[in-house]
């Protein structure tokens, strides 16, 4: 359809909320709006070349180095996966030719959450709806900005809601360290309600809250340090909320089997929603994790796998987002398909520049809340192909070997 | 490229064709009526004794989208289960998903060899549509197209509340197809959806909701007369409030006449077909409503039957998914708020013939089948997953034309249910004319694809040859060739060309100026801006896989 003509502000990929109000004249000067933003935007792109074991190499040379790679490989595995919808697709068709594994960057977040929705599924709801109708912000165990920076700006403390009024919104911290709470308060000044625990005793906290919401008798006044009656009273808070709203960020807990208190908060909602109405909210996330999870459900009917670096003889690694994180070690050669301003500690065997969706390449990418999906644009030009180019020539390369 | 199918025993109810034997000839994927004298024929099919159709047509199936996937997510237990003996494992390789959460190539490979070239996602949410694409776009061998669900989406409600006028109420309706590239509008429990979000449990056809003050008949009347003067040919598909509850038989008689006698298509009516006689207050309204259909011509249904097995309900409609929950199956589930547009839930189910109410809901779906008069108003579809996988249809099909199989399964149904039923009664065996109608001309004509669905000249050549068999199942199941688009991609009952389709839209005028509200409104309540809830065609057709066919003429 025509349309009346906007400037296009981008949506930015350096975390899971997607802000789509990033305006292309103020890349530079978005140190005061989001310091993900701000790192992400500033990346250099530099005209760096193919290599092959740390050698400069034609594009060619370093795809056919690949393919030969790739070819010999018993049991390769995709990892980092760190890319768009686009991307994860095109790395879908290369595990698809090489019976590749496909983990991601955030596996092991994501794998939690997966867990709890295998296991018991789940209630939840997205960013405008909390916008519109929360009146109760529960986060466990995270104050949320640390990964996503401006949710309290972009969902929390906005200047109209439909169905609620967002500046008398209660803000509750349950658990976590070295939380940032500043962004709790309300504009006018109202504190947030912190109830600080220590790490170890979180899960036991979600518990009896979990059981207080479902009528269950405790038998101990305190848990945690915390007494029962501030936990009683929270349950109440929950119970009487017009919309609760309870947040986790499964990257945000240090436990193992962090999956366990994940499945209390949600059974939580579940118990709440029996008489009242309240929703989960899973938050952080990034690196493209949703799009290629997602992704990867729908092209493989199953959900992507956990990591087990040293059962494979070869990695495939993609780092668009996160050019900086280290790479795994593997039984055998790795390739990387990755940002132009990749650092490694060691060369990999082939190393070949994509684009970065979103920087210097376009992309569709998933929001944290799954629901919405919304179009990257290149914020900056640069020569490099873009992942789905390079794999479909690795592709080519693969099918010509075998037909040799 | 120019094929002839020669000696063709053809059955197009279209042209009124049944079993008329002719030769029909394909230029360039196209049907023409004959060749220019320079031409020559490249390529000769002998369909001596075949039955050749258009390709199927399926209506309402849940192909692709936020829930769909989550249903995949959720239920990783059903790829292990995929080896067992279900109903559909005849049709399945080694490799595929199981038929009730199938992977996009196994939903795309399923669908071509029965014979099947398009599918239709009945329930695009508007703010999700960009997934339903990708995941449609990654769908090979069969044409796509959706339906935008709106009348629980806040700004619909507000507007109505507000008493806005209608035209601005089209122009919405139709910023919506344009922007979701869809080719139909839905409604899901009218109001329910948001009603659930405010804490309401329940929302009747002529219950005000608690927050706008309006009425799901008042939605239904204002989105059926929005969809009929923009002037698209699907009319309104609706899934009507009270979903699945005994007695709902009443809200779906009186939503019949809600649309003040504009069309209205209600969708999976046996999952609405339910009365409250007998001992378990659950019993089979089928002769009710199939009478109402008979009477009003402005009324089509498409059935939603359900066959026994193991499979997963996803629906927009939360409110009710929301009590579905607690007869899940395995034991799980998922109930989403979406965007203050929608909803969703996602609910595993087992169908068992010896469950009193399945067993009735099984009857009560072929009585609705046998007792609808006219084939054109009435559609064949298990509302894909929620009642059967699709790959059942060559079985469902046996069951509406074969009344010794159909007597057969029922005298396996639970006792109680069989009291309750007058399956048996009915002595209807839909012919394969009736059938041809059902699955290709009435679907094509209901959504407004010109080109599809017959085999006139000027149509695309979709087409599946048929070798006639007693058993009808066996003949569903596994045509003998199917062409997608004049290119032969199923032989024998197997894949032997990969072709992509494309996302079927219509883009009817209105009035741009929509935008200026629309945008004021994504700037005051939503989390992203206007411009990015849009999906244009360049964003259909990344990756080269799909493209986007518009119905509408240019405006």
């Amino acid at each position: 359809m025509t349309s009346i003509p906007i400037a296009l502000n981008h949506a930015c990929p350096a975390c899971g909320l997607l802000c789509d109000d990033i305006d292309p004249q103020q890349l530079t000067q978005l140190d005061q709006v989001c310091k993900k933003a701000a790192t992400f935007y500033t990346r250099e792109i530099p005209a760096s070349v193919a290599s092959i074991r740390g050698t400069p190499a034609t594009l060619s040379e370093a795809i056919k180095a690949a393919a030969g790679l790739l070819k010999h490989a018993v049991a390769p595995v995709i990892g980092g996966a760190s890319t768009d919808v686009h991307g994860a697709r095109a790395l879908i068709d290369l595990a698809n030719a090489t019976q590749a594994s496909v983990t991601h960057l955030n596996a092991e977040s994501t794998l939690r959450n997966m867990r709890v929705l295998q296991q018991r599924g789940w209630q939840t709801t997205t960013l405008t709806e909390v916008r519109n109708r929360a009146d109760v912000i529960v986060m466990i165990g995270t104050d949320v900005v640390t990964y996503n920076p401006r949710f309290f700006e972009r969902v929390v403390w906005v200047n109209e809601a439909m169905f609620t009024s967002a500046h008398a919104r209660q803000i509750v911290y349950l658990g976590g360290q070295a939380l940032d709470t500043r962004p709790g308060c309300s504009p006018d000044g109202r504190a947030p309600q912190v109830i600080a625990c220590a790490d170890a005793d979180l899960p036991a906290v979600v518990a009896a809250l979990r059981a207080l919401v479902l009528g269950r008798p405790l038998s101990a006044t305190t848990v945690g340090g915390i007494q029962v009656s501030v936990l009683q009273s929270l349950a109440e808070t929950l119970q009487s909320a017009t919309y609760a709203c309870l947040v986790w960020v499964a990257k945000a807990f240090p436990h193992a089997h962090a999956e366990l208190i994940i499945e209390n908060i949600t059974e939580t909602v579940v118990a709440l929603n029996q008489k009242s109405r309240a929703m989960g909210l899973s938050l952080g996330g990034s690196d493209g994790d949703t799009s290629v999870n997602y992704a990867h459900t729908w092209r493989q009917g199953v959900i992507i796998d956990a990591p087990h670096w040293s059962k494979h003889d070869a990695l495939v690694w993609v780092n668009s987002f996160s050019p900086h994180a280290e790479l795994p070690v593997v039984a055998g050669p790795t390739i990387v398909l990755g940002a132009a301003d990749s650092v490694f500690t060691n060369p990999p065997d082939v190393f070949i520049p994509v684009a970065t969706p979103g920087l210097d390449g376009h992309g569709q990418q998933f929001r944290v809340d799954g629901s919405v999906t919304l179009p990257l644009t290149a914020a900056k030009s640069s020569a490099h192909p873009s992942l789905s180019s390079v794999v479909q020539q690795l592709l080519a390369a693969l099918a010509e070997g075998d037909a040799t | 490229m120019i094929t002839l199918f020669k000696q063709a025993t053809v059955i197009d109810p279209a042209q009124q064709k049944n079993r008329v034997v002719e030769d029909i000839l394909i230029r360039d994927g196209r049907i023409v009526a004959a060749l220019a004298d320079d031409e020559t024929i490249d390529q000769v099919i002998d369909c001596t004794g075949m039955i050749v159709m258009a390709g199927a047509i399926d209506m309402h199936s849940h192909i692709g989208g936020g829930k769909v996937n989550i249903a995949r997510m959720l239920l990783p237990e059903y790829q292990a289960m995929r080896r067992l003996q279900e109903p559909e494992a005849h049709l399945c390789g080694p490799n595929c998903s199981h038929p009730a959460t199938p992977n996009t190539t196994d939903t795309g490979m399923r669908y071509i060899e029965m014979g099947y070239t398009a599918a239709f996602e009945p329930a695009v949410l508007a703010v999700n549509a960009r997934q339903a694409h990708l995941e449609m776009g990654d769908t090979p061998m069969i044409d796509k197209g959706g339906y935008a669900m709106m009348g629980n989406d806040d700004y619909l409600l507000r507007l109505i509340s507000q008493q806005a006028d209608q035209k601005t109420i089209n122009d919405y309706v139709a910023w919506t197809l344009h922007a979701t590239q869809t080719i139909g509008i839905k409604v899901v429990n009218p109001g329910g959806i948001s009603a659930f979000k405010f804490n309401q449990r329940r929302q009747d056809l002529d219950q005000q909701h608690s927050h706008y003050h309006i009425t799901p008949r008042k939605i239904l009347q204002v989105l059926s007369r929005a969809v009929h003067e923009i002037g698209i040919p699907k009319p309104l598909h609706v899934h009507c409030n009270n979903l699945g509850v005994a007695g709902n038989f009443q809200t779906t008689l009186d939503t019949m006449g809600a649309s003040d006698g504009l069309p209205m298509h209600l969708t999976h009516i046996q999952f609405h077909s339910y009365g409250l006689e007998g001992d378990k207050k659950f019993s089979s309204a089928a002769a009710q409503i199939a009478e109402a259909i008979n009477r009003y011509p402005h009324i089509t249904a498409d059935v939603g039957q359900i066959l026994f097995g193991q499979t997963v309900t996803a629906s927009g409609d939360s409110m009710m998914q929301h009590l579905n929950a607690k007869v899940a199956n395995p034991k799980k589930s998922v109930i989403m708020d979406i965007e203050c547009d929608a909803g969703c839930g996602v609910v595993p189910f087992k169908y068992r013939d010896q469950n009193y109410v399945n067993a009735l809901q099984w009857a009560i779906g072929l009585e609705i089948f046998l007792s609808v008069n006219d084939p054109w108003r009435v559609f064949l579809t298990t509302d894909h997953p929620n009642g059967a996988p699709f790959t059942s249809y060559p079985h469902l099909i046996r069951l509406l034309m074969d009344k010794t199989f159909r007597n057969e399964a029922f005298d396996r149904l639970n006792l109680d249910a069989q009291a309750m039923s007058n399956l048996k009664a009915l002595d209807r065996e839909y012919s394969l004319y009736e059938i041809a109608i059902m699955t290709r001309a009435a679907p094509a004509k209901l959504i407004g694809l010109q080109d599809r669905g017959h085999l006139k000249p000027g149509a695309a050549a979709d087409i599946t040859v048929y070798r006639e068999q007693a058993d009808k199942e066996a003949m569903f199941a596994k045509p003998e060739m199917v062409f997608k688009d004049g290119a032969l991609v199923v032989k024998a009952g197997r894949v032997i060309k990969v072709v992509w389709g494309a996302t079927h839209t219509v883009k009817p005028a209105f009035d741009l100026g929509i935008e200026r509200d629309l945008k004021h409104y994504f700037d005051r309540y939503h989390t992203m801006q206007m411009h990015n809830f849009k999906i244009s065609d360049d964003q259909i057709a990344e990756d080269g896989r799909n493209h986007v066919l518009n119905h509408s003429k240019e405006a």
